[in-house]
């Protein structure tokens, strides 16, 4: 039974019998006949005084036992309401997983999802699928809140007209019908990308059924192209699958591994895998990254290149021309230029550092970059004997579908009767120039199967709408091949199509459920008719022995040679030719996430902006192009204008400017557009299909007018403060506790220590160390660690936590006021000042004018609630609602807390967060910032959210964890709910036993079970054994802000870099190190004696200055 | 001067301060003893579309509370029985009865059958029925002598109270865990009893915690 609010309170009608008596009871006819008399006997005559006032007494007693006295104030009446049949194995309040997986455009996410009171509520990996890892990205966290969108598609529609799914049903079988009467002549699909065996098998029977029908494929951010390239380069049909935890080195061409790439849940955790260091001497892998954008890989990466995006090619070739041996394609490549402004030193020392690591390197080029960057990579990865080791080349057949600019084509030559779309959204982002909205209407009818009533929605004759991947039936091949299902965990909520079922009814299939259609395809990729193993498959997430098998790869060298004769060489970007970078956001894709709050409401990694995005753009060029932070700018792109505001950004490549796709979209709900206000800019009118990820020859220019963007960190730097401890690893090795040796904690060594804990003495005592017995648990101590070595900044853990702990999402204008309510924050810091005079007093918001800024180093942080054993919190909460308990937990009681804040100003860490207004029932106008507009949150009760819409909103909620009201104060709380789940398991298996300890690894917090690097890890420090105890112990480990004394439970692993020494932007400390050691005049890893030795008061080191390309 | 005000107002704000104070004293107590869940709870015994009678079945019968509360051992919800459950045996005993006409009903349509809540924590508990039967706390000591009940009602406050009652001195409480369900189980050494609870605790592990999070997250 789930925790709602009570409905309004009726009188109940079957009240409590109250009765005046046995007789009243019993019915008996003497009382009736008393009751009946208007006075009671003896009442008529009132002459004796203590009559009347025995008889005033009485009428009182009995009004009172009539019950209007206080039945009134009994709770309102609630209802059970069990099952007529009890369904087998179901018990109610236990939560029900069940293996499925997201499809992607390429693979799918193997998932295990929790299902709880007969709805899906929490995304989490699944971790029995070999290869894959059990971890998810952001996208597969957030998509739960998509099932519950109340602006999803919830009808189908006809012309603009509501219609029953049986007569949609009804409408494809004839569509089916008549298509195959002409062969499917007329008929054209137009699909997105899929790696769905069931739906490539409908397909080859549709193109059998209907040989003269024609196929597209349209994704306006394409991953195709690795496939494309590595079966060119190597002349068979062929896909590469990229191993990043079986490499030493790696260098990647715009091939953002962590973020924007497919499978960087994959990748994530292959490559914190070479990053992870138990002890100082554990191998590190390197990387090398050259891009224009400054991407969440970009930010984690060794060496860092920034180069306008034209002229990757460049640098590719003349690293290629440093490693290739004699032959055709080094010939070719002899043609190319040289790279612009970039050091010669930085492509041999790269070259030479990846050839002498031979069989454990390799190279990989970005989806953006054009196919001959990928072929040069190609070429690289056989130079470097990766094929066969860290790449691996799988059978991938070309999926033979035409593009959406042939399609364009053959509708504007009316060849197109019937064009049906799946999923696709070519009205919003077919490239500009193909005027796709004009060529669609060519076509008669236009089925549309899409989760949103859309652009193409619009437009099309036919909508049906489409059931989320959490309602449907289906399956999809992981990345390597593997087979996974796609598995239900609730009906379709509005009776939407699967497209399995769109094509099986079009094909005329005798069953065109979608849980036949991949049955069917189960038992024909395994060869035989075996419910066992049916079921296993279900139960396990994947078929064993499915993967496919690796092909051996042949470099194609006359191909490549070839395909690099003709390429175009861009010229590098100036002041006035500028380059555009359309790429995929972090957050919401290439648009499809955009009325997801919660994406939108995540701070992007790099930019930290929400609801928004803008144009990306150097230092540098906004100063030549004297434009302003946040000013709206005119961009002329392919002959086209957009305006939009500019960002600056630290590390971003000069002369070039990017914007993020599948923003201000006026639908398909109201996060992306409310009211006119819409969040974000529109990139896709300036995309064209001759530059799809690049334009070149750009104009932009400054209009005076500024737009309000929000981000949520507007500081950059730690001024000094240790708060991100880093180190290169030689320097680690060298001093393997450097980690302990900064600000005060590195005087803990000096000062009178308790021998028990060898940590300063106090001078009060916590409750814990006052009473041990009673207030210290001896099962267990809760703690957590978080390796920053292995954090790259996703922010997967910020939405897992949101989904779990049913955090509100507060819209831009409350944003912009600091009230996000995030209770897990990432971080992100740019450090590199040392050596610049920097005035620490003055705003960082003016950061962005500052020339270090160019190449700035960045670490990033996840902070939440540290549960610090002498909470500064705890001390000052008038009204009790924050305690510790036994178990070293920090915890709010919701009902007690008075809203007084005092909690939160106490906090250093600034991890509380404070429930403003009632953010869960008021409808919020997500978009707005303009004054005045403020939305319904400031009308409190007089703001209703739609009943039925709050009703579908309410699902996405977890039952276990409280909806906190306004006025109330949240934080992390360990995921305490799932701490109390396992221990009561714990208990209940022990009975009338002592064996109530939590088994390590049977209890995960939400943010340690969705990071796909592995970098939270949490556990009972009572056992020495688990995970967190070793963690612990390392050397690498502090507290942020330890100085405090506040014996926080969340640690931190102190950062290694692994630069190389040869490359020429090699420094010997970590950029925040030297402003460390600047601004404290002291020195980490210097030897420290107790009387101001050496590493006090010494003159700062000077910082050599960054030997930069620029 | 005149006298303006007569000579008893001299008196009044004595007896204002008296009068407030004794209507504070009254207004305190009423609340304290009225508006507590022992007095608004306790005896509240709403009447059910069914007249399920546990005296007859669990007294009489002797069945175990686990055939029809069946998730209470796994789960933190101790379930009202499915409407099949009572046909296991209804139908064939009373087959026909009009007074299980609902159950027949609810069995064949799938409807089910409106039950009134009576035992309800507020929102913020979150309280954990499996924990508690499988480490010792039989259910009599929450719902009262259910098995002698014809018809349900609330016997016990289930007040913050009343909850830490217990949790601040389980032993009192606890039994061993194999005789939770038999409920008319009392020990026969109450003394010895209680000194084996006290055993018990200490190896059994049992931390009733008072801490906040145990109910309230």
């Amino acid at each position: 039974m789930s925790k709602t609010i009570p409905p309004a309170c009726p009188e109940p009608d079957h009240g409590v019998r109250h009765w005046r008596g046995l007789d009243e009871l019993s019915g008996s006819p003497a009382f009736k006949e008393l009751a009946d008399r208007e006075f009671p006997a003896g009442a008529s005559e009132l002459t004796d005084a203590s009559t009347r006032r025995d008889f005033v007494k009485l009428m009182g007693a009995s009004l009172a036992f009539a019950g209007i006295g206080l039945t009134g104030c009994r709770r309102p009446e609630e209802k059970i309401y069990p099952f007529g049949r009890q369904p087998e194995g179901y018990i109610h309040g236990v939560p029900q997983f069940y293996a499925t997986a997201m499809p992607t455009r390429s693979g799918a996410v193997p998932l295990l999802v929790k299902q709880q009171d007969g709805r899906p509520v929490k995304v989490e990996g699944n971790d029995a699928v070999p290869g894959a890892g059990g971890g998810t990205d952001l996208h597969a966290q957030a998509s739960i809140l998509e099932l519950y969108d109340p602006d999803r598609a919830q009808r189908h529609m006809r012309g603009g007209n509501a219609v029953s799914r049986a007569a949609a049903e009804d409408f494809l079988v004839q569509l089916g019908r008549e298509a195959a009467a002409g062969r499917g002549a007329g008929v054209a699909f137009l699909t997105n990308r899929s790696s769905s065996p069931s739906r490539a098998r409908l397909k080859a029977l549709l193109q059998e059924r209907l040989p003269e029908a024609k196929w597209y494929a349209h994704e306006p951010v394409d991953f195709d192209v690795h496939r494309a390239a590595a079966s060119a380069a190597t002349g068979a049909a062929v896909r590469p699958l990229f191993k990043f935890e079986a490499a030493r080195a790696v260098l990647s061409l715009d091939f953002d591994l962590l973020g924007t790439e497919e499978e960087s849940h994959r990748h994530a955790r292959g490559f914190a895998q070479t990053r992870k260091l138990t002890s100082p001497h554990d191998p590190m892998g390197r990387l090398y990254v050259v891009e224009p954008l400054l991407s969440v890989t970009g930010a984690n990466a060794d060496h860092r290149l920034r180069v306008a995006p034209g002229q990757v090619l460049a640098v590719a070739a003349a690293i290629a021309r440093a490693v290739l041996p004699e032959g055709e394609v080094k010939t070719a490549l002899a043609a190319l230029p040289a790279p612009a402004g970039v050091d010669a030193k930085w492509i041999s020392e790269c070259a030479a550092d990846l050839v002498a690591q031979r069989g454990k390197a390799f190279v990989v080029a970005g989806h953006r970059q054009p196919p001959t960057v990928h072929l040069i990579a190609h070429a690289l990865n056989a130079a470097l004997d990766a094929f066969g080791g860290p790449v691996a080349l799988v059978e991938s057949p070309a999926p033979g579908d035409g593009g959406i600019d042939e399609l364009a084509r053959d509708l504007n030559a009316g060849a197109v009767r019937t064009l049906v779309i799946l999923h696709a959204n070519p009205v919003l982002d077919a490239p500009a120039d193909l005027d796709w909205p004009q060529a669609q209407r060519k076509a008669p009818t236009v089925v549309r199967l899409g989760y949103y009533e859309d652009e193409t929605a619009e437009t099309a004759t036919w909508h049906l709408a489409a059931a989320h991947y959490l309602e449907s039936w289906g399956d999809a091949r992981l990345g390597d091949g593997t087979l996974v299902p796609v598995q239900p965990l609730i009906e379709p909520l509005f009776g939407g199509f699967t497209e399995l079922e769109v094509l099986a009814r079009i094909a005329g299939e005798p069953s065109a459920k979608p849980y036949d259609v991949a049955r069917a395809t189960f038992f024909g990729a395994l060869g035989k008719t075996d419910e066992d193993a049916w079921a296993r498959f279900l139960h396990d997430g994947f078929l064993q022995d499915s993967a496919a098998k690796p092909v051996a790869g042949k470099l194609d060298e006359a191909a490549i040679a070839q395909a690099l004769a003709g390429a175009p060489q861009p010229a590098a970007p100036s002041k006035d030719a500028l380059e555009f970078v359309f790429h995929r956001d972090a957050k919401i894709d290439d648009g499809r996430h955009v009325n997801n709050t919660w994406l939108q409401e995540l701070p992007d990694p790099i930019t930290k902006l929400v609801w928004d995005n803008a144009i990306l753009i150097s230092r540098r060029t906004a100063v030549e192009l004297d434009l302003e932070n946040a000013e709206l700018a005119d961009v002329e792109v392919n002959g086209r204008k957009l305006t939009a505001p500019v960002w600056i950004v630290p590390g971003m490549a000069d002369h070039t400017l990017a914007l993020s796709l599948g923003y201000g979209r006026q639908k398909p709900g109201r996060a992306a557009c409310f009211n006119g206000t819409c969040a974000g800019f529109n990139a896709y009118p300036a995309r064209v299909s001759t530059a799809l990820h690049h334009a070149a020859g750009v104009k932009a220019s400054g209009t005076g007018a500024k737009y309000t963007l929000v981000t949520t960190q507007s500081h950059w730097a730690m001024n000094g403060r240790p708060i991100v401890r880093e180190a290169n690893l030689a320097q680690f090795r060298a001093k393997p506790d450097f980690a302990r040796n900064f600000d005060l904690d590195a005087h803990f060594g000096h000062v009178a220590n308790d021998p028990a804990t060898g940590l300063p003495k106090r001078l009060y005592p916590t409750a814990f160390e006052q009473h041990p017995e009673k207030q210290r648990s001896d099962v267990h101590q809760w703690g957590m660690a978080v390796d920053l070595s292995a954090c790259h900044g996703c922010g997967a853990c910020v939405i897992a936590c949101q989904s779990e702990n049913n955090i509100p999402v507060v819209g831009k204008d409350q944003v912009l006021r600091g009230r996000e309510m995030h209770w897990l924050r990432i971080d992100r810091y740019f450090t590199g000042f040392a050596g610049q005079d920097r005035d620490l007093l003055r705003a960082d918001e003016d950061l962005w004018r500052e020339s270090w800024i160019d190449d700035p180093q960045v670490v990033n942080q996840p902070m939440m609630c540290q549960h610090c054993e002498k909470a500064p919190c705890e001390s000052v909460c008038p009204v009790n609602a924050t305690v510790h308990d036994e178990e070293g937990l920090n915890i709010m009681a919701y009902n007690r807390c008075v809203g007084t804040r005092y909690c939160s100003n106490n906090c250093a860490w600034k991890v509380r967060r404070f429930n403003f207004f009632d953010y869960n029932k008021r409808p919020i106008n997500y978009a707005d910032t303009r004054a005045g507009m403020r939305g319904e949150l400031y009308k409190g009760p007089f703001a209703k959210r739609d009943a039925a819409e709050l009703e579908l909103v309410k699902m996405a909620k977890n039952p276990e964890v409280t909806v906190r009201m306004r006025g109330v104060m949240e934080k992390c709380t360990f995921c305490t709910q799932r701490l109390e789940a396992a221990q009561s398991a714990r208990k209940v298996a022990a009975g009338a036993s002592g064996d109530v300890r939590v088994r390590e690894g049977a209890v995960q917090t939400a943010c340690q079970q969705a990071c796909p690097a592995e970098a939270i890890v949490f556990g009972n420090l009572l056992d020495p054994q688990s995970r967190v105890s070793r963690l612990k112990q390392q050397s690498r480990n502090y507290e942020v802000l330890g100085f405090l004394d506040n014996r926080a439970r969340v640690t931190y692993l102190a950062k290694i870099r692994n630069p190389n020494p040869k490359m020429p932007d090699f420094r010997e400390h970590p950029l925040s190190v030297n402003d460390y050691t600047t601004l404290n005049h002291s020195d980490p890893f210097a030897a420290h004696d107790a009387h101001g030795g050496p590493g006090h008061g010494a003159a700062p080191e000077a910082a050599a200055e960054p030997e930069g390309a620029h | 001067m005149s006298d303006i005000f007569p000579k008893w107002t001299n008196r009044l704000p004595a007896m204002v301060f008296t009068g407030v104070l004794l209507l504070g004293g009254a207004v305190t107590a009423g609340v304290w003893y009225y508006f507590t869940p022992k007095y608004t709870r306790v005896g509240y015994q709403p009447v059910q579309p069914v007249g399920f009678s546990h005296a007859i079945h669990v007294d009489q019968l002797g069945m175990d509370c686990r055939y029809c509360h069946n998730g209470v051992e796994k789960s933190w919800y101790s379930n009202v029985p499915a409407a099949s459950t009572c046909m296991n045996c209804h139908n064939q005993v009373l087959a026909q009865d009009p007074k299980l006409e609902l159950v027949r009903q609810s069995y064949a349509t799938g409807e089910p059958i409106p039950w009134v809540q009576i035992h309800k924590t507020p929102d913020y508990v979150y309280f954990n029925h499996a924990v508690h039967v499988n480490r010792g706390v039989s259910c009599v000591h929450c719902h009262g002598e259910i098995h002698k009940m014809e018809e349900v009602y609330h016997a016990k406050p289930l007040s913050m109270g009343f909850c830490l009652d217990c949790h601040r001195n389980p032993a009192e409480y606890l039994r061993d865990p194999k005789d939770v369900y038999d409920l008319a189980w009392a020990p026969e050494d109450p003394a010895a009893h209680k000194a084996a609870m006290l055993r018990a605790v200490h190896d059994w592990k049992i931390n009733s915690s008072q801490n906040c999070s145990a109910c309230h997250r």
